[in-house]
């Protein structure tokens, strides 16, 4: 290890003088691998993103309870303070008519003028319950054996539907640290056998000269780390470009989609994807290093 | 410091290299290696650093045995060995100098004394002004005398010397030879092998192996 250590000034040098002699495959190399990474640090972005916004809703996760007509305000805030003792509830706050009417101009804007058919307010008073989503089910189960409650709405369909949508950011995310993980292995290996063979005559000199093993191999080790964070730092910067773009577009016309903070996503995208190449040059050049052997 | 007892190797073609080969050499002796092309010198060096094993018999090198499984004995063994090699083997696209340190940068030499202790070598071999020559652009016998330099910068208990007269006249063979007998004290040992034995001729207060179709005799000389 001391050896290692002493000679690191020939071992870089060494390293530039075997990736001189195949210059353009290496630096196709670092291209390929750039390209393969920048995908792979644009799906995690996306898993990031989309897992924010899932939290976000799964924040704003309510459910509506509709109470007998019967009932009077009295029994309504008994009902609301019952709701409110119900694990998982985090908050239950009763809606009057009035209020249910307001919302509902809200949310129809223009079109709120189709209420003025009626002539009476047609919606009826209920309790809002926010809810952390996970315990939802046992919020359900809760309240159906609670007395006075006719009718329960919860937005299940939307935050099953959002809770796919992170489920599949996630698979593919894995899909792709897989397919990037062997692509880069097997460009890597490739390489770091090349040259291996390109210096054949070095490394059987040394061989006899009695030099151990990791001395031979430490220039192809670092030859296979230089070239994945090359093209990790080349991807880092493609990826960290594309998302500043995304955020510019998106905050003007999508601005209710709730986004995590730029700088965070970019500096962790940069870390995970340099710390990925570290780990595949590490291992795609011990494998270079071991099939070069057995050859 | 180098037993052989009964040894023999045989490729795995057939061809019998040596044949029962009997050798003992003590520390501080200077040996030429004599015989037509296809004798054994060549096969007898490379049983010597380990590049093959003996198919039957027993040798022992600076105390270590040649046999199958000791990798690393014999890995650290040629740490110990000042190899020049037949075809030199030096590193194209790296200078003089650095040829010289390449082989001593994985032994335990101080940092401080690489440089200096490589340099010394050029010296002694009369090269020190092509240090910085890039090893290609050296004539035959300048490249020969940095391969020289690369063996002796190790400190070696044992340099081991194949064919170095070949392709040169006769006094630049006899300066290479009596170049490398220089090397030759208390600590390290010299073996060369030459096919020129009329370049032996006259030699003192060395051994003389001559080697006839896997067959050895041994001499003394002067």
């Amino acid at each position: 290890m001391k050896n290692i250590f002493l000679n690191m000034g020939y071992f870089l040098k060494e390293t530039i003088t075997v990736m001189r002699l195949n210059l353009l495959s290496n630096i196709l190399s670092i291209f390929s691998t750039g390209l393969i990474l920048f995908i792979l640090a644009m799906t995690i972005s996306g898993w990031r993103i989309s897992a924010k916004a899932a939290e976000a809703i799964e924040g704003e996760a309510e459910i509506s309870v509709y109470f007998d007509k019967g009932m009077d305000n009295q029994g309504a805030l008994k009902l609301v303070e019952s709701i409110k003792r119900i694990e998982g509830v985090r908050d239950s706050r009763l809606i009057g008519e009035s209020e249910a009417y307001d919302r509902m101009v809200k949310i129809l804007g223009k079109d709120a003028q189709v209420l003025k058919v009626f002539d009476d307010n047609p919606f009826s008073p209920f309790i809002e319950v926010k809810i952390n989503l996970n315990a939802m089910d046992h919020v359900l189960e809760e309240l159906d054996h609670m007395t006075g409650i006719q009718y329960i709405r919860d937005n299940r369909d939307v935050l099953d539907r959002l809770g796919n949508i992170t489920h599949l950011f996630r698979i593919l995310g894995y899909l792709m640290g897989a397919a990037v993980g062997i692509a880069t292995l097997v460009i890597l290996s490739h390489m770091i056998r090349l040259g291996m063979q390109n210096n054949r005559e070095q490394i059987n000199t040394l061989r006899l000269l009695g030099a151990p093993g990791i001395f031979i191999a430490f220039p192809f080790l670092l030859q296979g780390l230089l070239l994945t964070l090359g093209g990790g730092a080349l991807a880092a910067a493609l990826a960290a470009f594309a998302l500043k773009q995304l955020y510019a577009r998106m905050a003007g016309p999508l601005p209710f989609i709730p986004l995590p903070p730029g700088g965070a996503l970019i500096s962790g995208m940069v870390i995970v994807i340099l710390s990925v190449s570290a780990v595949l040059g590490i291992v795609g050049s011990l494998l270079g290093l071991l099939s070069a052997r057995n050859h | 410091m180098i037993e052989a007892a009964g040894v023999s190797l045989k490729y795995p073609d057939g061809t019998v290299a040596l044949k029962g080969i009997d050798l003992q050499i003590q520390a501080g002796e200077l040996v030429y290696v004599t015989g037509h092309s296809g004798s054994g010198k060549t096969s007898l060096l490379k049983l010597l650093m380990g590049m093959e094993y003996p198919t039957t018999g027993y040798l022992k090198v600076l105390g270590q045995p040649i046999i199958k499984g000791q990798a690393e004995g014999i890995r650290r063994l040629r740490m110990r060995i000042g190899p020049v090699f037949q075809e030199f083997r030096l590193i194209n696209g790296r200078t003089a100098m650095e040829n010289v340190m390449l082989g001593m940068r994985f032994l335990d030499i101080p940092r401080s004394r690489l440089k200096e202790d490589a340099h010394q070598a050029l010296v002694k071999v009369g090269l020190e002004h092509k240090r910085l020559s890039l090893v290609e652009n050296l004539s035959w016998g300048e490249r020969q005398r940095v391969a020289i330099a690369r063996a002796v910068a190790r400190k070696p208990a044992l340099i081991l010397a194949d064919e170095p007269t070949g392709n040169l006249d006769r006094d630049h063979a006899l300066d290479i030879l009596e170049l490398l007998a220089s090397f030759r004290d208390k600590e390290t040992s010299v073996i060369i092998t030459t096919h020129a034995t009329h370049l032996i001729d006259g030699k003192k207060d060395a051994g003389l192996i001559v080697m006839d179709k896997g067959n050895m005799r041994w001499e003394r000389v002067g």
